[in-house]
């Protein structure tokens, strides 16, 4: 089960974060995705030892760290993609996927022309699109 | 998500926004006109970059950025590539067009210039016919500045326009 | 990694034990511990002793049925089998005791008998070393037989040692080595087989046993060093004690958790030992991982929670000490993500600190398990915890130790009494200082690895440690700096988490203004979050703060106002805390980096770029808070650089008049000073700056709820920043100012001109000044608009051409080398007023002067005249400025208005004097010194003594107007007068002449030297000389020009020659041309002579002569000459040749020039005329 998405800026800032958890560690949640953006910065500053792998937008594994296991992405715009799962198999192959319908509901909310580039987004409907995503991991169906 | 658009009726637009703005939101400031026109193509580009590197890995460095802009990126915008690249390899490249598509309805006849056969009335636009197609090529640099900038290249993109409708764009990166 | 006991720590070292001849036993067991790999010694002196290695008698009655394990490992049967249990016992017999006296032999026997029965049980292998004192000692072959037969041994475990051979000894030795290795690896393999069999055969009635027998058959693979067997035997261990977990029913549900975890936890350490230090990193990581995922949810029940945790977090520790000793780089080979696609491994993982960092996490797990469970636990009463409760033989269980009497039993627990116990020996311990230092680890390794973000996380978590341990002053300094990274990159709900706990440290601490200021950035922090969280952990999941919502902002909001306004809130004042304003006023200062810039912005922004003084300005001042209720404005006060600009504002609606009697400024009552959350406030107030300048707008001032001053440093709209944090924000931005262009250019600064000065200031100048003279500048101020008060005139000469100074640096002290000097200032009024004014020049330098001007109503005129000598010819820039104020008042004097007027002269030399020398009329005579110094190295000019000589000075006017000259003379000091007379032959006959322009004027005099004097000087030639003015101006402006003249050689000539001839002749008609000779000698001169033809002439006589003259006498030649040519016509060319001094001597052209008439001429004065012609040409 996914337990939190996030967007994160140039900056590192957050650009959206949104947790799907009953239970209350939506802090905890917030700690795990910052931290989780030094992993992102040692894979893409010191990408030597992954070479093969070297300009792929997908991250893979960040790191698990207590019963969360965090999922990374960056795209070519130098935006990060953030996911915590507390699913203890993830394949990868699910992971790119969501990762891949996650981006693209991003570039349309982006591509929205009142949209402001590099600040949050708030739109509704890419909230609503991400529910939905996060909702489909690992079921295989497609949105 | 590929959403289709009649060429002409695109054609179309940009040349009467280059129209609207010069001639009557800032007639009689044409450097005021051609930075409105500059920022609108630096958002266009801005979000098509965001799109169109979607499935694609990461560039590793700025000549892989640009050639992603001369190839893939030009032909989802035009149909077409860019004709050929040039680069001092210290940060300045220029990225000719043999075959502009936005200039290819401009015909530049110096004994006729009067009656120039351009959509856009040119007494209103300027002096030149010269002037009023550069005009034309300041959305264009801004798509690229726009898309390089996403991209994490700050540059500064400017057009040569040497013989219709051919053109060439000059990017500076900044360091 | 202490904490565990040595045996487990380090890597079984095979044991065998020496027995008798204790002498021999320290040199055997050193080398059998440097052996690779090494052994360990039991050593024993005599066969007495070899009870110990002994097998405990258990008298179990084999045919009962097999009892129940009551543990799965007992807690000695490592170290039994390190220190105790042999793998291989030598019994060493010396060959004497052997080979000789029978009852020797007996003993033996029975000793080795003895030795046999007691090893039997432990399948111990036996060696039998005998000891020869010298290799040459031969031993009975039977008596090895017999021995061997005795102890029933293969020959080669018999071993011959020789004493005192070294080489002999060393070689037995090796072979002893080798006998021990093998025997040693058969024990461990036969045990391990034999337990091994029991696994395989599932030969065993309980669960536990399985566990044990894995465990023993992986500590004798240890003990072989065969590490593969040894971790499948101990991964098969802890697999089976997983699934224990679920079945055993041994002992209550606690306790049994405790046991299986203690013993996996002794699993796991060796599992993870061995793979870490063969090297094998990623199985190591991926081992633990699983361990890790087996046991995470075995939490056990509620009440024991915090035993879970505790020992997770000792898991996570281990694991990461035991990487951080084995110094494991991540291998570099490695597949990129290190592992299946799947189940990828991390960066992170190899990294000894994140391990630390999840030790510290759980192990804060563990304590607010422990919390819970210890308040759950007080509730119920204290329900007697058990005296002596005491860890009993097996790992992880407890026991109690019940007296009775003399007898001592030991009684198993009941799960309360466990629980209490348990609960009971966590509380000694302080987790917090385990928790914080656990972090500093990881906080310290993580920053030198580069990942800040991870460390300010473990430095947060080390600060809520310190907030929970109650060391707030550390916490506070820790959060500060987590708040820092947070502020930075904009992550809003872990800020607000951090400045909770940063709020509450200040209270604690009683620091009024930190809290304020925290609360206040709580309460402005972009989080908008409605959702109301009704957890009751939730306090210590996300912070004192709680979770940000808008309603607790506007809570924390409220607070600081009830602060402020000494109400207070029921929360304040049921704790021990009271925050109070001490002082009158909270001071809050706000600049461009403060965190506060969210609280309350100012932009101020003026209208226009520049303004004249005194005419009225509008500035713009915007306020902006994005604290989410309104915050009322009692005052503001606007400061600039010009306190005379400030002003303030009040609210009338508060009409705190208090507030504002001791200011002086502009007082500006405005209806509602009110700030709406994240809108601006805008007002326009017209203020007006009197002095010019730069004017900058400092600071705005607000005074909120009458007691916090908010100092906010004003920034201008044009390079305002945008806001921390709410940059993020997507919300319509507003300007500060409704104008656009205000709103993007606006600055907070503005330059206020000078007033325009209406005041002329003129220079006159009549032309180029002369050298010498005394230059007058006409200068004249006409005040044309406004008064001019307490003015003053500063005049500066510079040089034209640059360089500043009139004089070089080292010329100062000397007024004469001054070029340009300013003599003095005078005004034209009148006589008794320049007496007056010129006490009032206050200071005149050479090149520099300032003049105070009396004060000038308007219309009023005032000049003065600048005096101005040139001494030598100079271009000079005249810079003349008026500085004056409008009004005499102090405050004026301050401010003070300029006017500059410079003027180029040029300075130029009037007259050029020159002056020439001439020998008496037509006699020559013969200065010997001429001769001498033919080389012409002394231009000195020479002059016969007793002779009247010709000076003629010339003066000549090389300005452009006319000058007069009133007189040219000689002056000469007095003893030269006496030894020479000068006479003015022809002067200036009027009271001056006029000299135009380009002109020239000669004066001549005759010199009539009487003394010989080698360096003769004849004094100045004096030029007394004015302007040719009109009547009535500068009367006395005389200037005198002298010159020097230089110095002559006055000599006495031996010889004159005097030409005599008439003064004209007329054309045909002869006359008589004398040449006189005078040798003014007393000795014989010889002469020659010489006249040469003239073309002009015919003359009679011979051409040369030669002569001697008698001392004192003249000797006279003549010649009739004939003139055949009209005009001016020189004479036949004349030479004197003086044999004595063989100098040549003849007359120049001009003093035998004579002017011939056509015919005889018919006037009068013909004699002068013709002589002054002579002169001039």
């Amino acid at each position: 089960m996914i337990v939190c998405v996030a967007v994160v800026g140039h900056q590192n800032n957050p650009l959206y974060l949104q947790s799907f958890t009953e239970a209350d560690d939506a802090l905890k949640l917030h700690h795990v995705v910052h931290c989780s953006l030094d992993v992102i910065d040692e894979r893409v500053n010191n990408p030597k030892r992954n070479a093969p792998t070297l300009n792929e937008t997908f991250l893979g594994l960040l790191y698990p760290t207590e019963n969360y296991k965090v999922y990374g992405y960056l795209t070519n715009t130098k935006v990060k993609f953030l996911m915590v799962t507390t699913d203890l198999d993830v394949k990868d192959a699910d992971a790119r996927n969501f990762f891949r319908k996650f981006h693209a509901a991003y570039v349309d909310a982006v591509s929205n022309p009142f949209h402001v580039p590099g600040k949050k987004i708030a739109s509704r409907s890419f909230g609503a699109r991400v529910s939905t995503i996060v909702k489909s991991f690992g079921s295989g169906t497609t949105v | 998500m590929g959403r289709e658009v009649a060429g002409s009726c695109l054609d179309g637009v940009v040349m009467e926004m280059v129209s609207a703005y010069c001639g009557r939101f800032y007639a009689a400031k044409p450097e005021l006109a051609a930075g409105r026109i500059e920022a609108i193509g630096f958002q266009v580009g801005h979000q098509l970059s965001e799109r169109y590197t979607m499935d694609r890995p990461r560039f590793t460095d700025h000549l892989e950025a640009i050639k992603f802009i001369c190839k893939d990126f030009w032909s989802e915008l035009f149909k077409k590539q860019i004709d050929n690249l040039k680069t001092n390899h210290r940060g300045t490249f220029v990225l000719q067009d043999n075959c502009f598509p936005w200039l290819t309805h401009v015909s530049l006849d110096p004994s006729m210039e009067s009656t120039d056969a351009t959509e856009s009335d040119p007494a209103l636009l300027g002096d030149t016919a010269a002037q009023t197609t550069s005009m034309l090529l300041y959305f264009p640099c801004g798509i690229i500045r726009g898309a390089l900038t996403n991209l994490g290249i700050p540059c500064a993109v400017s057009a040569d326009m040497s013989n219709l409708p051919a053109c060439s764009f000059v990017v500076r990166i900044k360091t | 990694m202490e904490d565990y006991p040595e045996e487990l720590r380090t890597p079984p070292v095979p044991l065998v034990s020496i027995v008798g001849c204790p002498e021999l036993h320290a040199s055997i067991s050193a080398a059998l511990s440097i052996q690779q790999p090494p052994m360990n010694t039991l050593a024993l002196p005599d066969f007495s002793k070899a009870n110990i290695l002994s097998r405990t008698a258990k008298n179990r009655d084999p045919l009962a049925p097999p009892q129940a394990p009551s543990g799965i490992l007992k807690k000695d049967w490592l170290l039994k089998h390190r220190t105790r249990v042999p793998a291989a016992v030598a019994a060493l017999f010396r060959a004497d005791q052997v080979s000789g006296d029978p009852a020797q032999w007996l003993q033996a026997c029975s000793d080795l008998e003895n030795l046999k029965s007691i090893i039997q049980g432990r399948h111990s292998k036996l060696v039998v070393i005998l000891v020869q004192a010298q290799a040459g000692d031969e031993l009975g072959e039977e008596v090895t037989v017999a021995l061997r037969k005795r102890a029933e041994i293969d020959s080669k475990n018999l071993i011959v040692l020789v004493q005192n051979d070294e080489t002999e000894r060393n070689k037995s030795l090796l072979k002893l080595m080798s006998v021990f290795a093998e025997l040693c690896s058969t024990y461990y393999k036969e045990e391990g087989r034999r337990i091994k069999a029991r696994i395989e055969k599932r030969n065993f009635s309980s669960v536990e046993l399985s566990v044990r027998y894995c465990f023993k058959v992986a500590v004798y693979a240890e003990f072989r060093r065969d590490w593969p067997e040894a971790l499948k035997f101990y991964e098969e261990g802890i697999r089976v004690l997983r699934e224990m977990i679920g079945t055993s029913t041994r002992l209550p549900p606690a306790q049994r958790l405790v046991e299986i975890k203690a013993v996996a936890d002794q699993f796991h350490f060796k599992i993870s030992t061995l793979l870490l230090h063969a090297g094998k990193v990623v199985e190591a990581i991926t081992w633990f991982r699983k361990h890790i995922r087996s046991f995470e949810r075995v939490i056990g029940s509620p009440e024991v929670a915090f035993l879970h945790w505790e020992w997770f977090s000792r898991q996570f520790l281990v694991f990461g000490e035991l990487i951080e000793t084995t110094s494991t780089t991540v291998p570099d080979t490695l597949s990129p993500r290190f592992g299946t696609a799947d189940n990828a491994l991390t960066e992170w993982e190899f990294q000894p600190a994140y391990y630390y960092q999840l030790a510290a996490n759980y192990l804060r797990e563990k304590r607010c398990a422990l919390e819970c469970s210890s308040s759950g636990a007080n509730l119920t009463g204290d329900n007697g915890i058990p005296d002596s409760i005491m860890p009993s033989v097996y790992v992880g269980q407890y026991v109690r130790l019940f007296e009775q009497g003399d007898t001592i039993s030991v009684l198993p627990l009941s799960d309360t009494e466990y629980t209490s116990y348990a609960l009971s020996e966590a509380e000694r311990f302080q987790d917090s200082y385990e928790i914080i230092a656990l972090f500093r680890k990881a906080y310290e390794s993580f920053q030198s690895l580069g990942g800040t973000r991870m460390a300010s996380s473990c430095s947060a978590g080390m600060a809520i440690e310190y907030y929970a341990a109650g060391d707030f002053s550390n916490a506070k300094q820790l959060f500060d700096v987590v708040a820092g990274l947070y502020r930075q990159e904009g992550w809003t709900t872990l800020l607000w988490e951090i400045l909770g706990y940063l709020r509450e440290c200040s209270r604690k601490l009683n620091s009024l203004m930190d809290f304020i200021s925290y609360s206040l950035e709580m309460a402005a922090l972009p989080l908008f979050s409605d959702r109301v969280q009704s957890f009751s952990e939730n306090k210590s999941k996300s912070g004192p703060a709680g979770w940000p919502t808008i309603s607790r902002r506007e809570d924390i909001q409220e607070e600081v106002v009830n602060i402020l306004e000494r109400k207070h809130t029921p929360e304040v004042v049921d704790g021990e805390f009271n925050l109070q304003l001490t002082e009158d006023n909270a001071h809050l200062d706000i600049d461009q980096i403060s965190p506060l810039r969210i609280v309350l912005v100012a932009s101020v922004a003026f209208h226009d770029q520049s303004v004249k003084p005194g005419s009225p300005l509008l500035v713009s001042v915007s306020l902006l808070s994005h604290l989410p209720s309104p915050v009322a404005v009692d005052q503001l006060e606007v400061q600039f650089n010009q306190p005379d600009c400030n002003f303030v504002m009040v609210s009338t609606e508060e009409g705190s008049s208090g507030l504002n009697s001791h200011f002086h400024g502009q007082v500006v009552q405005s209806t509602s000073l009110t700030l709406f959350s994240n809108k601006w406030m805008r007002l326009t107030h017209e203020i007006k700056s009197g002095q010019s300048g730069k004017l900058e707008c400092l600071s705005v001032k607000a005074i909120i709820n009458k007691r916090l001053v908010v100092c906010c440093q004003a920034e201008s709209p044009a390079s305002m920043e945008d806001f921390p944090l709410w940059k993020f924000e997507d919300q319509v931005e507003t300007l500060p100012a409704k104008d656009a262009a205000l709103a993007f250019s606006g600055q907070k600064l503005i330059q206020v001109e000078e007033l325009d000065a209406q005041v002329d200031l003129v220079l006159d100048s009549n032309g180029p000044a002369l050298v010498g003279e005394l230059f007058v500048v006409p200068v004249t101020i006409l005040s044309k608009g406004h008064a001019v008060h307490s003015g003053e005139l500063k005049i500066n000469l510079v040089d034209a051409k640059g360089g500043g100074l009139l004089m070089s640096p080292r010329e100062t002290e000397e007024s004469e080398t001054h070029h340009v000097e300013l003599i003095g200032v005078s005004t034209v009024a009148g006589d008794e007023v320049s007496k007056d004014e010129v006490d009032s020049i206050r200071k005149i330098q050479y090149s520099f002067g300032v003049v105070s001007v009396p004060t000038l109503g308007v219309g009023d005129s005032w000049s003065c005249k600048l005096e101005i000598k040139w001494h030598g010819a100079k271009s000079v820039m005249l810079y003349v400025s008026l500085g004056y104020s409008l009004d005499s008042s102090e405050d004026a004097a301050l401010h003070r208005l300029n006017v500059h007027r410079s003027l180029q002269v040029e300075g130029k030399i009037p007259m050029i004097v020159g002056h020439q020398f001439l020998r008496p009329f037509r006699r020559a005579p013969l200065l010997l010194s001429r001769i001498r110094s033919s080389s012409g190295d002394d231009k000195k000019d020479s002059l016969a003594m007793n002779e009247s000589n010709m000076l003629i000075v010339s003066a000549r006017n090389c300005t452009e107007v006319p000058l007069r000259l009133h007189s040219m003379a000689i002056e000469s000091d007095g003893d030269g007068m006496q030894l020479c007379s000068v006479e003015q032959i022809s002067g200036i006959s009027d009271e001056y002449a006029v000299v135009a322009p380009n002109a020239e004027y000669k004066g001549i005099f005759s010199v009539n030297p009487r003394a010989i004097n080698p360096n003769f000087y004849l004094g100045e030639i004096c030029v007394n000389w004015s302007r040719d003015l009109h009547l009535g101006e500068n009367e006395d402006s005389h200037v005198i020009m002298k010159q020097r003249l230089p110095e002559v050689h006055i000599e006495e000539p031996p010889l004159l020659v005097s030409i005599e001839c008439p003064p004209y002749a007329i054309l045909g008609i002869p006359f008589t041309f004398y040449v006189k000779i005078h040798n003014s000698t007393s000795l014989l001169q010889e002469i020659k002579y010489s006249l040469v033809d003239s073309q002009n002439f015919v003359f009679s006589g011979a051409h040369n002569h030669a002569a001697f003259i008698l001392p004192k006498t003249e000797h006279t030649f003549s010649h009739k000459l004939v003139p055949l040519g009209s005009g001016s016509q020189p004479l036949p060319r004349i030479t004197v040749t003086s044999v004595r001094y063989s100098a040549a001597l003849s007359p120049p052209t001009a003093a035998t020039t004579v002017f011939v008439y056509p015919s005889e001429p018919k006037f009068n004065l013909e004699k002068s005329h013709s002589r002054s012609d002579e002169c001039v040409s």
